[in-house]
């Protein structure tokens, strides 16, 4: 490992070596007695304004001897530290935080004057709420941090920053409360995160394959969010969580499916309609899902899943389709599908003539046009839309509903049971971070079922969940 | 080869594998299956007796386009003949192309002959078919089953959808029906008194009717709106047939129906008449009890019990305005009304000693109560029982 | 997941060992005693529990299986024993199995489907057996609740449209009709037998052994008050009502204009359904793994040959299935009470040997 010698120049070279780059500038000055002093700097990202403050005014007077300690006392920034190895002095010029080389040095001094262009805290696009908080994570960690930290003002929220990323540096900080989260999943997701060997984590979705138990899965194992009340609340039940510098989206583990059936709101209202919502969001989905493979099972292979006048609607409707039922429902389907990705990405105003050109033009004209059927089309509608009763569900569930499709328009009904038989046993064998997903389900957490697709009071809720394995257990007095 | 590679890349190809099978498996989707576009949906099969087997009318929805503007069920009815009713069912599909499917079948009528003849060969093979639900409705008509279908009916575009309607539960109510199924049907057929009934349908000629209700969305053939000339008809189930042993043995009238239902205590809203003064008069049932049960104390006795809570309906004397509004039923009357009924229930007995037909299941009670008085009585019990009758006819306060 | 929790039993017992009594047994059970079908059909849940009291107790030493065969008769019978019973399991497997095929081909299809339509559920046999087989204490406490479900449903909709007087007269089927219909049951009455591959993957707890028996036997009331609606709807014409769960609730007012709502208690049934018959091919899969070792692959392996196996069989027994249903429950039925009875009862009786340090 190369450090830094007492040689000015030498350090200055090396360090020059290591950071070729047009914008890493070095800025020499003298102070009142005469020490030499240098300053590298990236351009674009170190606050230079601070840097004059609080570095090269300070240290204009400085008649010190040229000890590392004694330089970083006699400046005026509340951040600095020492360090002798010249590639963590490279890396945090790259970060952002200037580098203090000064003549007969025993280490160079970091001063953390990074620049930070922080966008304003907002309410995130993903997880709007009628009721409570609306603020949102943004993509600079400290801003999230103190998010957090406003929330859980206790000793016992430790915030542990790590880099990963070879060439990114990426920070991570693993927020957990000490003495409420598992010590053992604390210290798996450190190992994990140490494990990593990747050259760059540009946002934290890039994490969730590395500590994720099956990370080829389809099925989502590390929960996400961008509201810090969420992730306090999550925080507190004894969950770890991670947040990434550059990403708005925090993760939280261990991760239950139950949670995305759970929403802020729901701790804001009365319990009952809280449940009823749990339980309408889960039939949304079922539908969702279902919904059109039992459509065209049912044309293709057992007609009497209809009533007879609705299946005579259907027949009717269907006559002089060209498509087969499972093409036709495939195909409308695949435009839904189509429609959904670019409606999202086109900007707004794009995105809302898409929307009305989808809907009216193209459905309407397809009908008309005798492509597909009016059935088909309403099909696809309520499972379209029960696929955002569970937002954060969307990927997942809208590939699960492509295979229901498919294996319906094989095999019809009985491969649609087989199908759900073969997620359930996928289901209920997915662990992680040593907490089953399926939990309080599957194994049955008596206790957490409190909290899961029904919510009692907060009154009853005296305990955390149980399946979370948290030393601290009551919540509640 | 890399054996450890292979073992680690083998599930991802087997998941690959699997579903380039699915994938092939939706776009070729033949595996002799049948989708709706293949399908004859049947509504209502008749049978009936030919001289070298049966005759099978189905009568299969026509499903109205995209552009239906108006309601109703459109039908056409394929009828074929052969030795058999499944061979009937083959040559249905020969002659269509469609694949005949009883899934929705909600109505079987069997022509008189053949139910007089070979009840249960021509109900064999719905008995045995795995695809059509045993709860459809099961009816014996006058004349042909399959003329009986294909008639143009005045009040429904579909003649079985019409016929169904006699079967409602309203109708069951009121006395004047009694359904029966074909799952029930074979239960009292297979069953020790090898006795059961089925309601019995006609079709008369409207009067003045000429198929001018229908709307006119299907072509010329089905009976939704084609300009057929022939005579709009009405259909009618207030008799009952008789079966034993699997045959038509007897024809209960209306009056016996009515008793019938009345002893089984399902009529709510019937009506009936009896005399007032010598003068007709019509009572509503607005509450039925009724029940029988057998007794080997002195003999086999049948008892036949059934009790009415009546109001006037129809009154044919001049009577002060205030008879109009009251409920209650003079006694003369009430006594009349027991003595109509208490005839009806006698004669529904004697017609069913007569015709051999165990209709009120008094071999499966003995069978029940005792097999040693079973064994003893099994043969001649119909013969020997004694009908104690009684009815009890009260007034709505 | 590696453990049963004592929950976890308790389902399966409850629950999930039911489901395989409602499909083919109601009729065959008709088809033999007529009315008195309860009769036999409770005489093999008692056997059934007695058995299952005696497999719960051994379970209190701790071992497993294997390790309970090794332990009194030494490796080399324990595995020539093991192999044997893992041979019972998969002779016990074939019922189900064929029971699973012609309920697909009945009840989810309109028209008699091709063998292709069933064949999905070999690869489902596959995944299944490549899973610990104490995964599965998992997957009952999402199926019993399914399970129960499906089967109150059923029951809810069915119970308007029996009439229990066709239950009588009591004894109509004699001695014989009795003995033929209890015979005929113990191909369906394999519950102790697999029960005992579980030994060692859940832990004894005071009182299990009781509970236990009667969690079967609170599933098995449940069974027996459902066989007596289907013979209530069915009576005479019960022995041709071959998949009873799939036929008794169609007679539903409800049914008329809703459409086949039932079909979602018989879809809920029918998944459980699937898992119960692929259950005996995991357990033999296991019983042989334990013996012979578990190199990592081996349990796909073999998952892929059992079902192979069972593919080839379910092809061969197509048109056949009578003949075979006749053999099984007939000429061979001797198999089961051997090894769901007395296997378990010789186990409990067989003294333990001193271990040797």
């Amino acid at each position: 490992m190369k450090t830094v010698s007492g040689d000015l120049e030498k350090t200055k070279d090396a360090l020059k070596k290591l950071l070729p780059a047009d914008d890493i500038l070095s800025f020499d000055f003298r102070s009142g007695s005469g020490m030499r002093f240098c300053v590298l700097f990236a351009d674009p990202i170190t606050d230079k304004d601070l840097l004059g403050e609080q570095v090269i005014r300070a240290l204009k007077s400085y008649a010190g001897a040229p000890k590392a300690e004694e330089v970083s006392a006699a400046l005026t920034s509340p951040e600095t530290k020492t360090e002798k190895s010249l590639d963590a002095l490279a890396r945090e010029v790259l970060i952002g935080n200037p580098v203090l080389l000064f003549s007969g040095m025993d280490g160079a001094v970091i001063v953390g004057t990074k620049k930070i262009f922080p966008r304003a805290v907002t309410e995130p696009p993903t997880d709007v709420a009628l009721k409570g908080p609306r603020e949102g994570f943004i993509e600079d960690f400290k801003v999230n941090t103190s998010l957090v930290r406003r929330r859980l003002k206790t000793g016992e929220l430790r915030m542990e920053t790590t880099e990963v990323g070879r060439r990114s540096n990426t920070v991570v900080v693993v927020c957990y409360l000490a003495g409420t989260a598992r010590q053992e999943v604390v210290e798996e997701v450190k190992q994990k995160l140490k494990d990593i060997d990747i050259d760059v984590i540009p946002d934290s979705s890039y994490l969730t394959h590395f500590l994720s138990s099956r990370p080829y899965s389809l099925v989502k194992q590390v929960g996400t969010t961008e509201k810090p009340d969420i992730f306090c609340a999550k925080l507190a039940e004894g969950r770890v969580g991670l947040i990434v510098d550059g990403s708005p989206i925090a993760l939280t583990v261990p991760y239950l499916l139950v949670e995305d059936f759970q929403s802020s709101e729901d701790y804001f209202v009365p319990s009952y309609r809280a449940t009823f919502t749990r339980l309408l969001r889960l039939l949304a989905l079922i539908v969702a899902i279902y919904l059109p493979a039992f459509y065209v099972a049912a044309q293709l292979f057992r007609l009497q899943l209809f009533p007879i006048k609705l299946l005579l609607t259907i027949a009717g409707s269907i006559r002089d389709i060209p498509f087969s039922p499972s093409l036709e429902m495939l195909l409308v389907l695949l435009v839904l599908e189509v429609l959904n990705e670019a409606s999202i990405r086109m900007p707004k105003y794009v995105g809302m003539a898409l929307s009305v050109v989808g809907a009216l033009v193209l459905g309407e004209t397809a009908v008309s046009a005798g492509f597909v059927s009016t059935p088909a089309i309403i099909m696809i509608a309520f499972s379209g839309i029960g696929l955002y009763a569970v937002p954060n569900l969307i990927e997942q569930t809208s590939v699960v509903r492509l295979v229901m499709l498919l294996v319906a328009g094989s095999v019809g009904t009985y491969g649609i049971i087989l199908a759900t038989a073969f997620m359930l046993l996928y289901l209920v064998t997915t662990e992680n971070f040593q907490t089953p997903l399926l939990a309080p389900f599957s194994p049955v957490v008596g206790k957490d079922l409190r909290d899961s697709l029904i919510k009692y009071n907060l009154g009853s809720l005296k305990t955390r969940p149980k399946t979370l394995h948290s030393p601290n257990k009551r919540r509640l007095a | 080869m890399n054996i450890k590679k292979f073992s680690r890349t083998l599930p991802m190809k087997l998941w690959l594998l699997l579903l380039g099978v699915v994938l092939f498996s939706f776009f070729s989707n033949d595996f002799g299956l049948v989708d709706i576009q293949k399908t004859a949906i049947i509504l209502a099969a008749g049978v009936d007796k030919t001289e070298d087997g049966f005759s099978v009318t189905a009568q299969i929805a026509v499903p109205k386009g995209s552009d239906r503007t108006t309601g109703g069920t459109s039908s056409v009815e394929i009828e074929a003949e052969g030795e058999t009713v499944s061979d009937c069912v083959s040559l249905i599909f020969a002659k269509t192309g469609w694949v005949p499917k009883f899934v929705f079948c909600n109505l079987i009528v069997v022509g008189e002959e053949a139910a007089k003849s070979d009840m249960i060969g021509a109900l064999n093979y719905f008995l045995r078919n795995d695809y059509m639900s045993d709860s459809c409705l099961l009816a014996v008509c006058e004349g042909k089953a399959g003329a009986l279908l294909s008639s143009t009916s005045a009040i429904d575009d579909t003649s079985s959808l019409a016929i169904e309607k006699l079967f409602s539960n309203a109708a069951v109510n009121s006395g004047k029906v009694v359904p029966n199924s074909l799952k029930d049907f074979a239960i009292s057929y297979y069953g020790v008194s090898e006795s059961g009934y089925l309601p019995y349908v006609r079709a008369s000629e409207q009067e003045g009717g000429q198929n001018d209700h229908a709307p006119t969305s299907a072509g010329a053939g089905t009976n939704a709106g084609g300009e057929r000339d022939e005579p709009q008809k009405v259909y009618i189930a207030e008799e009952t047939a008789l079966f034993s042993k699997g045959k038509m043995v007897g024809l209960l009238p209306r009056e016996q129906t009515l008793a019938f239902s009345l002893l089984t205590g399902k009529v709510s809203t019937g009506t009936f008449g009896a005399e007032d003064a010598g003068k007709p008069v019509t009572l509503t049932v607005v509450k039925n009890g009724g029940g029988v049960s057998l007794d080997l104390k002195d003999g086999p006795t049948a008892k036949l019990a059934l009790s009415v809570t009546v109001r006037l309906c129809c009154r044919s004397i001049t009577a002060p305005v205030e008879d109009i509004v009251s409920d209650s039923v003079p006694s003369p009357i009430l006594k009349s009304a027991k003595a109509v009924l208490e005839e009806y229930a006698e004669t529904l007995f004697s017609m069913c000693r007569e015709a051999q037909c165990d209709l009120f299941q008094f071999k499966r009670m003995l069978y029940a109560r005792s097999r040693k008085d079973y064994a003893a009585w099994k043969d001649s019990l119909l013969l020997a029982l004694r009908p104690e009758i009684e009815a009890k006819v009260v007034s709505m306060k | 997941m590696n453990r049963i929790s004592k929950r976890q039993l308790l389902f399966f017992l409850a629950c999930v060992a039911p489901v395989g009594k409602l499909a083919l047994l109601p009729a065959r059970l008709a088809d033999k005693a007529g009315g008195d079908l309860l009769f036999p059909a409770l005489l093999q849940f008692l056997l059934q529990a007695g058995a299952i009291f005696c497999v719960l107790l051994l379970a209190k030493r701790g071992m497993s299986f294997f390790e309970l065969l090794k332990n009194t008769f030494g490796k080399v019978a324990a595995c020539v024993l093991i192999t044997v019973y893992a041979l019972f399991l998969l002779f016990a497997a074939l019922l189900p199995l064929l029971e699973q095929k012609l309920l697909v081909q009945t009840v989810f299809y309109d028209t008699l489907p091709s063998l292709v339509a069933f064949s999905p559920f070999f690869l489902f046999a596959v995944y299944l057996v490549s899973k610990p087989l104490a995964s599965f204490g998992r997957m009952w406490d999402i199926l019993a609740p399914l399970a129960a479900f499906g089967l109150a449903g059923i029951l809810v909709l069915s119970v308007g449209s029996a009439d229990f007087s066709a239950l009588a007269p009591v004894g109509a089927a004699g001695g014989k009709g009795f003995f033929e219909g209890t015979m005929s049951a113990f191909a369906w009455f394999c519950d102790a037998a697999l029960l005992l591959p579980l030994l060692g993957k859940f832990r004894y707890e005071k009182g299990l052994a009781w509970k236990g028996t009667l969690a079967y036997l609170g599933g098995g009331a449940a069974v027996l008050f459902f066989y007596a609606v289907f013979y209530g709807i069915f009576r005479e014409i019960a022995p041709a009502q071959l998949f009873a769960f799939t036929a008794t609730s169609k007679y539903f007012s409800g049914v008329s204009t809703l459409g086949r709502i039932d079909y979602l208690f018989i879809f809920a049934l029918s998944l459980v359904m699937s898992f119960w018959a692929a259950l005996p091919l995991q357990e033999a899969a296991d019983c042989v793994l334990e013996a012979y070792g578990r190199p990592r692959g081996l349990p796909t392996l073999l998952g892929v040959g059992l079902s192979a196996l069972y593919f080839v069989l379910s092809v061969v027994l197509d048109f056949r299935f009578t003949e075979a249903l006749d053999v099984i429950t007939g000429e061979l039925v001797w198999i089961f009470p051997v090894f769901c009875l007395l296997v378990p009862l010789l186990l409990l009786l067989t003294r333990r040997r001193r271990r040797e340090h």
